[in-house]
């Protein structure tokens, strides 16, 4: 592998890490609050990407209005999907685990009837491309970085700065203890779910130029958050950030030198290993 | 539990009424039932299998990924160097239970949803190294030209035969399944499964004994997956997918968590109910709605519909008390 293809592959897994970094964050931040994992997660992806397709590219909406809405109906959707599953089963762990993968593996498949069976397409947002360290990578790429790297600033100032990260901080760490001193639970719940939602769908909304859109294209994404909160430990933000740019950068350089299924199967062997020699993740949180 | 013990009583007779009438299904004359009653029963076999895992409190979505070791093993064997279906059967079940100790091992130390989500990964993985290993497995393009399953030498050519075959099969793996259920370790799974750090302040090794609960599901999905290939002749990886070890899930759930044969009735009711559309998009709706339903309203399965009808609640505990893991 030459020097200049490294650089180039390295651009390039950055700006995928930042896509997995927007999946993995919700993913951790629900896990951290209510112990459950999204699997629906990459069914979001997949809707905020053809919100593009509609509302951007059929609809000829401006492309950060759509990437909005996109956020503001798949966040709605999120509360919703707290309101009407999570809420009712009443934190029984497995039975809400496996109604999200009904509600997937739903979402899904009625993708097929519903956006027609053929591959979408969505045209470049940004064109051109720009030279970087002496290499040539495109703008749509590039532009990834600081669209998601805007959206994990704010992510980080709304948990840390306002009073109702403040509640999910709280109920992260005692649920009971926060609601007594007056935190809705319920409702930042729903807060919760509706962040992460809104996350998934601003990675499909970013990919939508990029790859070909499907059904199932929420599926690698999934698998890749899922490796991502492994090794970065469940319900730590940080390690899911690290972990993301890590994933990324492996991903794109193994991915270029050997192709993308080796790099999968890397990255099992790789959790395998994390969870044999350091269960709790690679930086070490420690999961409540 | 005057309840639990009305289930007790009526459990075998359900069985061996189930096993009668399945016995009945090649009077019917018709080759296009046999070949969905088998498919039928080699769902029972995936269903029953989970139901070990399950009962200890883990949930595993990558059971067909076991199924595809078992496949593919079998099938290769016999084609390859015309090993007999009895070994060749034993050892694509070994081989699923191998793998399954290999996957169980790291992950299932830890809480429940590690292992959840590392199955999903480990189907998957299983599906890439089925599609990318082509010069044994021939990929994406399919592995075709299996023999048909043989007994002491004698190859079943007909459907009818291989139709006895996996009632037969389904038979001894429920039978088997059911003894470790009543026995001293199905006790053990069951208190790991409702209380376990209660479990394991009495002494139980929690690791050991889900591990071995995983193990001999993957074992019986190895046998599941050896049947299937045989039978159906034809191995295409995409079909071990994730949807398959969601549908093998929703079987469990739908049927009902809280008695062993939750898993049989669920998987022979959503099985048949969703022939007319097996295979297309509106099976796994179906499937999707079927279980968001359950869930949602019924939560201790279709087995205790009849119980909420007739006005009593044969077993509400059957909603499988998850211990709350906050704190």
């Amino acid at each position: 592998m030459t020097s200049a293809l490294l650089v180039q592959s390295a651009i390039i897994g950055v700006s995928i890490g930042s896509i997995y970094i927007l999946m993995a964050l919700g993913l951790t931040l629900m896990f951290g609050m209510m112990h459950i994992i999204n699997f629906a997660h990459g069914a979001v992806y997949m809707l905020g990407a053809f919100v593009i397709y509609y509302v951007f590219f059929q609809s000829g909406v401006p492309y950060f209005a759509a990437f909005l809405l996109a956020m503001i109906l798949l966040g709605a959707f999120g509360y919703v999907v707290e309101r009407g599953i999570y809420r009712p089963i009443k934190g029984g762990i497995e039975p809400t685990l496996v109604a999200l993968l009904a509600l997937t593996t739903f979402l899904q498949a009625a993708g097929y009837p519903v956006f027609g069976q053929l591959d979408k397409h969505v045209p470049p947002v940004f064109a051109g491309t720009r030279n970087i360290l002496g290499v040539t990578v495109s703008v749509e790429r590039l532009m990834i970085i600081p669209i998601a790297g805007a959206l994990v600033v704010g992510l980080y100032l709304f948990i840390n700065k306002t009073r109702l990260g403040g509640a999910m901080r709280a109920i992260e760490q005692d649920k009971e203890a926060a609601a007594l001193q007056g935190v809705n639970v319920d409702r930042i719940n729903g807060l919760a779910f509706g962040v992460g939602f809104a996350l998934a769908a601003a990675a499909g909304a970013l990919m939508a130029p990029i790859f070909k859109l499907d059904p199932m294209m929420g599926e690698q994404p999934l698998l890749k958050a899922f490796i991502i909160i492994i090794l970065g430990g469940l319900g730590s933000i940080p390690g899911a950030i690290l972990g993301g740019l890590m994933l990324g950068l492996i991903d794109s350089i193994v991915a270029t030198a050997l192709g993308a299924e080796p790099a999968f199967l890397l990255s099992f062997v790789f959790i395998i290993l994390v969870l044999l020699f350091k269960p709790t993740g690679l930086f070490g949180y420690a999961a409540r | 539990m005057p309840l639990g013990e009305q289930m007790r009583r009526v459990t075998p007779l359900v069985l061996v009424v189930a096993l009668a009438l399945a016995l009945l299904v090649p009077l019917l004359g018709s080759a296009y039932y046999l070949h969905v009653f088998a498919l039928v029963f080699t769902n029972v076999i995936l269903a029953a299998s989970l139901r070990p895992s399950l009962t200890c409190g883990q949930l595993n979505i990558g059971h067909s990924g076991f199924m595809c070791v078992g496949a593919y093993t079998s099938a290769l064997l016999a084609k390859h160097w015309a090993v007999p279906f009895e070994l060749s059967l034993l050892s694509g079940a070994v081989l699923a239970a191998v793998v399954g100790l290999a996957i169980g091992y790291p992950s299932l130390r830890l809480r429940g949803v590690y292992f959840a989500m590392v199955t999903v990964a480990f189907v998957e993985v299983i599906r890439l190294i089925a599609a990318i290993w082509v010069p044994l497995t021939r990929g994406n393009s399919g592995l075709s030209g299996i023999p048909k399953p043989n007994l002491l030498g004698m190859t079943l050519t007909t459907k009818t035969s291989q139709y006895y075959l996996v009632v037969a099969l389904t038979v001894i793996t429920l039978l088997v399944l059911w003894k470790l259920e009543r026995s001293r370790l199905g006790l053990i799974w069951k208190s790991i499964g409702m209380a376990d750090h209660l479990a394991q302040s009495l002494g139980v090794n929690i690791a050991a004994y889900t591990l071995l609960a995983f193990t001999i599901g993957c074992f019986f999905a190895g046998v599941a997956g050896a049947f299937y290939a045989h039978f159906i002749r034809f191995l295409f990886p995409p079909e071990f997918g994730f949807l398959v070890a969601t549908n093998i899930l929703v079987y469990n759930f739908v049927g009902g968590r809280g008695h062993f044969v939750g898993p049989i009735v669920g998987a022979i009711f959503l099985s048949l109910l969703s022939e007319p559309f097996r295979g297309s998009a509106y099976e796994t709706i179906f499937f999707s709605i079927a279980m968001l339903v359950t869930i949602l309203f019924l939560p201790g399965g279709l087995i205790t519909l009849p119980g909420k009808l007739s006005g009593f609640r044969w077993r509400r505990a059957a909603a499988a008390p998850t211990p709350s893991p906050a704190g």
